[in-house]
């Protein structure tokens, strides 16, 4: 079969595998990706659950009880004040999960629509990439350091920062697809019968640009997760009592002899749940690779 | 009887697809004389890209298997040689040029230099031995000005100079079989018939079989000699080029010969065959051809036809119209 | 009754920026084309690569600006001051069918909705009569109607370009641009696809623009062929003169370089060289430096389209007084 134009080839490094029953059937059978969607949803089955699991108050300081190690009665020990160590990272978990949940929605909307208008107007192109350029020279770390200080420690502001350090790197990802879906010959058949920039912009080039991306945030999950555990524990974020998995961290850095055990589980729930969705992007990035798709 | 160069036995490959194994080649046989110009034709699926690509072993590990099957080149059965052995014959014996010349060139290396690694490889050539090597491999794929285009990198060549670069590559160690797989499907007319007539004049002088793979009839036809023509994954028939045309056996080879727009003359409408070529994972029991075939009987679709000679070197795999055929002759 | 032509173009230019290491360069892809494509024919467009083919294809639709020229559609200029007016007024008449099946229709977009966005863009239809027509469509172009649900890649190349086809036929066009319509399909499948079309232009009264490489898929569709090479028309005939005497140098080559299926056709000596770099074209003609017929006056002076005979014009100084 001759394959004279390009565009089979352009099709297949940017827009993925559609969707339909099959793609529900690999996704099960593939192993990282039950891996990592099990863990996760364990984790967030935990949070959600978190008073029905452990009902007691995370924030219950009994001095009596300091220092003691995993137990039957306490999982994970108790930490400097006498509050159990599990039930702290499980109210964390709400904390860390919420803040990489809505650092993904927020930044994946502005990153969406942000990268589509810079590949659809060439001449915001050039000023709205210089903009990504200057936030990305910052390591994400340090820029969202700067702004959740500005904006005083709370979840809202590490949200804020998060979202505002890892927006550019989506819009690279959007852009660069939207960019390529552009001069596909469905996207010239619209205009061939009038479309309006809004309605290919809508219908035609953010469909397909949305696989990249999908990808792309889980690892900022991931990376929003770990991001807000630093920035909880170097003070800037999440201040206790109220727990994450950070401030959990942070607080148990100076009795790192005596209860090695307050840093030490918390440090596992977030490798856990980075590990997890780490697998859980690659598979899905494996997944939506259009060359496992059926081809002529 | 001469032994062949190369002899394809029973080839079945297959291809891993989510729901299990697919074949994409299934029980297909065929030989390359000394001196040979075979052709292989078939439309999408048919198999013969996979088939050639076989031969070398150039298939994924991962993803495909051969169960069952023997290439047999100079007494050696290449499926269960050793890589070295493989990595040997690769381009000093059998090479194989292909279809997209565009990403067959390694963009970052000159020309000059991608020639020399198979001469450093396959015949220990280095530096001027090289270089001279290089530039009269050149001139012998017809690039002009020469000594200077060995140092252009590959953008700044055209389609079809960049397919003769491939071919100075697969010719360099004078191979005793070329495969050429789609080598001008990507070309512009005009540009194509150069290359073929650069390869049927390098076959002369060089003394190589080709085995030349196109789903164009009209290459085929002009550069065969022997023609194989598969469908779905079989073999349905073979003959030396001229009959082939003249008169065709199998009901696809007459169908897709009479499907073909003819260009020195007119009619209201093409004639096609019925229906459209099957999945690779559609199982069709019987004749993979009689969902489409016009002459159809209930035995094709009980038991999967088997080849039969028809006449002096051309074989079908139709037993209904061989029958026929034979009925009006004998 | 006087036949008018529904597309007239004259002088049609179209030039390139090309940016690259040293600056700017003009990529000269189109050179003054002129040509006229009357209701209900085939004007069949051939030409290799660097023609302008396809170039003048999109020019005609809208999809690339012209650089200079008219662009006369059913009396509106689209090439003009106010072209994107014009363009609008006729937009409903004229369509596009483009090469490749896999990149001509929108992975995510059910072919429901993608044979129906024309209809959809232009609102003039109800929701019933824009199912009923798409319906009626998937009929006229041989799909079982059930497909409405169904995503491009579950449908196989040449059901796909059927697909195509019906949405190009959604708002019952005059005038269709088919830019290599059936080269990206198997043999099999591209004698029905042309079958197709050619029953779709009697039923319909269709006109198209056909362009094509492939010079024997241009005979079976064609009444009329213009061969196209480095930017501009080098000959115009009627299909029956322009395959039997070919009067233009690059077109007898261009006929002789087509591999017959016929092992008994005797071939005529290869044409050699290649097309001409659009960035720095040769003075005078352009076919030149590969004519076997080469005078000194083709190396300096362009040859223009001239009348050759009945219905025939050639771009030749053989066939200059």
């Amino acid at each position: 079969m001759t394959d004279v134009g390009l565009g089979s080839l352009a099709t297949a490094s940017v827009i993925a595998a559609p969707r339909g029953h099959g793609t529900l059937r690999r996704l099960l059978r593939h192993r990282s990706f039950m891996i990592g969607f099990s863990v996760i949803l364990l984790l967030t089955l935990a949070a959600v659950l978190a008073p029905l699991i452990s009902p007691v108050d995370p924030s219950a300081m009994r001095v009596r009880l300091r220092f003691r190690p995993p137990s039957s009665q306490f999982l994970f020990g108790t930490d400097m004040f006498g509050r159990d160590v599990f039930t702290r990272v499980l109210y964390g978990a709400r904390v860390s999960l919420f803040v990489g949940i809505a650092v993904c929605v927020i930044s994946g909307l502005c990153s969406a629509i942000i990268g589509v208008i810079a590949a659809q107007f060439r001449k915001l192109d050039g000023a709205i990439m210089r903009l990504m350029d200057a936030l990305m020279s910052f390591p994400a770390i340090l820029l969202a350091l700067g702004i959740a200080a500005a904006l005083g420690p709370r979840v809202s502001s590490v949200i804020i920062a998060l979202t505002v350090a890892y927006i550019p790197a989506g819009v690279r990802i959007v852009r660069a697809a939207a960019l390529t879906v552009r001069e596909m010959d469905f996207v010239h058949a619209a205009q061939v019968s009038g479309a309006s920039s809004l309605r290919i912009v809508t219908w035609h080039i953010l469909p397909n640009c949305l696989s990249p991306l999908l990808v792309h945030l889980t690892f900022i999950f991931a990376y929003a997760m770990l991001a807000e555990a630093a920035l909880s524990f170097l003070g800037v974020g999440i201040q206790p009592p109220i727990a994450s998995w950070g401030n959990i961290i942070a607080e148990g850095r100076d009795y790192a002899t005596e209860a090695w055990w307050v840093m030490l589980f918390p440090g596992i729930a977030i490798s856990l749940a980075a590990l997890s969705l780490n697998l859980l992007g690659d598979a899905l990035g494996d997944m939506l690779d259009p060359r496992l798709k059926g081809g002529e | 009887m001469i032994m062949p160069l190369l002899s394809v036995r029973n080839l079945t490959v297959q291809f891993r697809v989510d729901s299990g194994w697919v074949t994409a080649v299934d029980d297909v046989s065929l030989d390359v004389g000394e001196g040979d110009c075979v052709g292989i034709v078939g439309e999408s699926g048919s198999g013969k890209s996979v088939t050639a690509l076989s031969i070398l072993r150039l298939h994924q590990r991962a993803t495909t298997r051969i169960p069952s099957g023997t290439i047999t080149y100079q007494g050696q059965d290449l499926l269960r040689e050793r890589g070295s052995t493989m990595r040997r014959i690769r381009g000093s014996e059998i090479a194989m040029i292909f279809q997209d010349p565009m990403s067959s060139l390694n963009p970052v290396l000159t020309i000059a230099d991608q020639i020399s690694e198979t001469l450093r490889q396959h015949q220990g050539l280095t530096g001027v031995a090289a270089r001279k090597r290089v530039v009269e491999l050149l001139g012998l794929v017809r690039i002009p000005d020469a000594t200077r285009r060995a140092d252009d990198y590959p953008h700044r060549l055209s389609g079809g100079m960049r397919q003769r670069v491939m071919i100075a590559m697969a010719i360099a160690c004078k191979p005793r079989l070329l495969i050429a797989d789609e080598p001008t499907t990507a070309l512009d007319v005009t540009i194509q018939a150069q290359i073929l007539e650069l390869l049927r004049d390098l076959r002369k002088e060089l003394k190589m079989s080709v085995m030349l793979i196109s789903h164009d009839l009209g290459v085929i036809a002009e550069f065969a000699q022997s023609v194989i023509v598969m469908y779905a994954g079989r073999v349905v028939e073979e003959a030396p080029v001229a009959q082939l045309f003249r008169r065709p056996v199998h009901p696809y080879t007459v169908g897709l010969i009479a499907a073909v727009p003819k260009l020195d003359s007119d009619a209201p409408r093409l004639a096609t065959i019925a229906g459209r070529i099957p999945g690779p994972q559609e199982i069709i029991v019987g004749c993979r051809f009689s969902p489409r075939c016009a002459l159809v009987q209930p035995r094709c679709r009980d038991e999967p036809p088997l080849m039969q000679p028809v006449s002096d070197g051309q074989s079908a795999r139709c037993p209904p119209r061989i029958l026929v055929l034979g009925e009006r002759h004998g | 009754m006087v036949d008018q032509p529904i597309v007239e173009v004259r002088d049609l230019k179209k030039t390139f920026a090309v940016k690259h290491a040293g600056g700017t360069s003009t990529l000269h892809a189109l050179s003054g084309v002129n040509f006229d494509i009357m209701r209900g024919e085939t004007l069949g467009l051939v030409g290799e690569s660097g023609s302008g083919k396809t170039t003048a294809g999109r020019i005609l639709v809208g999809l690339i600006p012209a650089s200079s020229g008219t662009v006369s559609l059913f009396g509106h200029d689209i090439a003009g001051a106010n072209g994107k007016a014009q363009l609008a007024a006729v937009r409903s008449r004229l369509q596009f069918v483009f090469q490749d099946p896999y990149a001509s229709l929108n992975p995510r977009m059910r072919i429901g909705s993608a044979i129906a966005e024309p209809i959809d863009i232009a609102g003039t239809h109800s929701r019933k009569d824009r199912n009923d027509r798409v319906a009626e469509l998937l009929e006229l172009v041989g799909l079982p109607r059930n497909s409405v649900e169904r995503y491009p890649h579950e449908f196989s190349g040449g059901q796909r370009q059927r697909i195509v086809i019906a949405r190009a036929l959604a708002l019952n066009p005059d005038f269709v641009v088919c830019d290599e319509p059936v080269s990206a399909l198997d043999v099999s499948m591209q004698a029905q696809i042309v079958n197709l079309l050619l029953d779709l232009q009697e039923r319909l009264g269709l006109s198209y623009l056909f362009i094509a490489h492939d010079l024997a898929v241009v005979r079976a569709v064609s009444t009329r062929v213009a061969v196209m090479y480095a930017g501009s028309i080098v000959e115009f005939a009627p299909k029956a003169k322009i395959y039997s005497d070919p009067q233009h140098p690059y077109s007898r080559a261009l006929l002789d370089a087509v591999p017959r299926a016929d092992p008994d056709f005797v071939r005529h000596p290869v044409v050699a060289g290649e097309v001409p770099s659009l960035l720095d074209p040769p003075p005078g003609c352009s076919f030149h430096p590969r004519c076997a017929y080469a005078m000194d006056r083709c190396r300096v002076e362009a040859p223009s389209l001239r009348e050759s005979g009945p219905g025939r014009r050639v771009a030749c100084h053989l066939f200059s007084a």
